[in-house]
């Protein structure tokens, strides 16, 4: 402050390089912040809101279309829909590995990429899968038809009750 | 010095007789604007111009060293894999020409491009060899630019370039993979973007902004065929572009400091 009451050329020097300075980040601060909000924009473009995949709710036919002591692999929906009594369930057959789908065996379910095995149940028995099968909500609608809904998991063994 | 300053035989046939004279310099005249050098440059500065003044030479310095011409310097591992890239645009592009990325036309159309189109199955073969190829050539350039110590100052941020040129590379073959949308494909795919969902946090989000849906289908093709042939390419384009003029910048090729210049 001193040296710029004794020599006025320098304080204006100064002076006009702190504006320059400050002209300097306001545009940095401008560029940098639009840089980001566009990057963020794209982000949020890439990100649909509506997909055009497989629905997650879908009907899997009349109860009676069952037999007891049965299961149905339905690969395009990639679940089993099992009936015990009169009791159903859906379990997922996307492995938990690497999204491969199991295949229904003799001990319960097998994946053929990389060799996971599951029990009946859905428990993983060996190979690399992390965590057990999923079990779907199943519920009827009001056509009859079962409808099993994949964004609703619940805990293993819960059946749903019909009156066949 | 500039090129123009050079005194071309054309300029001295230019406004002799007339009409006519300007007519018969005429295509003298063409070839001269296209070609700037005839006859061939005798001296070391004429020739450093003709270089320079050619879109296609000016890739390379006026000057290079004898190491750098040797063959086992380099086994021509980079240029190799930039003549790959350049095969694989060519027959890229032939091969959209009669390619759809959609679930229902996809894998017939592969299927055509091998039953029902004239050099199809060669075109594709081309296509599919020159990728495994570049992968394995550019792996091994990266190799060869190591053990010779290209990568150190002041290459530094060259390597960088190239590292990011490599995952270019394996991002493209990624992302070429999924187009046949036969079973192989499909699957590989499923698994790949399943070992992305395991990235910790962005994991998931990252998954579905890849595929466009929580599954890999119709949007996830559409994708994959957009990055792979026009974001990837474009990228590594420039991205090309920039490591061949930081060789140039950086001096050439990398040699021994006891190398005599």
């Amino acid at each position: 402050m001193g040296d710029h009451e004794l020599n006025p050329e320098r304080a204006k020097k100064t002076e006009e390089r702190s504006r320059r300075n400050f002209i300097a980040i306001i545009t940095a601060v401008v560029f940098g912040v639009t840089a980001a909000a566009m990057g963020l924009f794209n982000l949020i473009f890439m990100r649909p809101r509506v997909t055009y995949g497989s629905p997650a709710k879908v009907r899997v036919g009349r109860p009676d279309s069952y037999s007891p002591g049965s299961q149905l692999e339905l690969p395009e929906n990639r679940i089993v829909v099992r009936r015990q009594g009169d009791k159903f369930a859906a379990i997922s057959t996307v492995c938990t590995h690497l999204g491969c789908t199991v295949n229904a065996s003799d001990i319960g379910f097998a994946c053929p990429c990389h060799g996971s095995v599951y029990d009946v149940r859905g428990d993983v028995m060996g190979g690399p899968a992390p965590k057990s099968l999923s079990w779907f909500r199943v519920s009827l609608a009001p056509n009859g038809e079962l409808e099993v809904d994949k964004n609703q998991v619940v805990d293993p063994d819960t059946y749903l009750e019909v009156k066949v | 010095m500039s090129v123009d300053k050079v005194k071309l035989p054309a300029d001295a046939d230019a406004g002799k007789g007339g009409l006519i004279g300007t007519l018969k310099a005429m295509p003298k005249r063409v070839y001269h604007s296209v070609f700037r050098f005839r006859p061939l440059p005798k001296t070391h500065m004429e020739r450093s111009q003709a270089v320079a003044a050619n879109f296609f030479l000016h890739i390379h310095s006026a000057k290079t060293t004898e190491r750098a011409l040797k063959f086992r310097t380099t086994l021509g591992l980079g240029l190799i894999s930039l003549y790959l890239f350049i095969i694989l645009v060519v027959s890229g592009v032939f091969l959209m020409f009669y390619y759809v990325p959609s679930p229902d036309a996809a894998y017939d159309r592969m299927l055509d491009l091998r039953g029902a189109v004239f050099f199809g199955t060669f075109l594709r073969n081309l296509h599919r060899w020159s990728a495994h190829a570049m992968v394995a050539v550019v792996f091994a350039h990266m190799v060869r630019v190591f053990l010779t110590g290209a990568h150190k100052a002041p290459r530094e941020f060259n390597w960088v370039v190239g590292t990011a040129l490599a995952l270019m590379t394996l991002l493209l073959s990624f992302t070429g993979y999924l187009l046949p949308w036969d079973q192989l494909a499909y699957w590989a795919i499923v698994v790949g973007t399943a070992i992305a969902g395991y990235a910790p946090v962005i994991g998931e989000d990252l998954r579905f902004i890849l595929l466009g849906d929580y599954t890999v289908g119709g949007e996830a093709l559409l994708r994959f065929y957009v990055l792979h042939v026009v974001v990837l390419p474009t990228v590594l384009t420039l991205g090309i572009g920039l490591h061949f003029w930081r060789i140039r910048k950086d001096g050439g090729l990398a040699r021994p400091d006891t190398d005599e210049e």
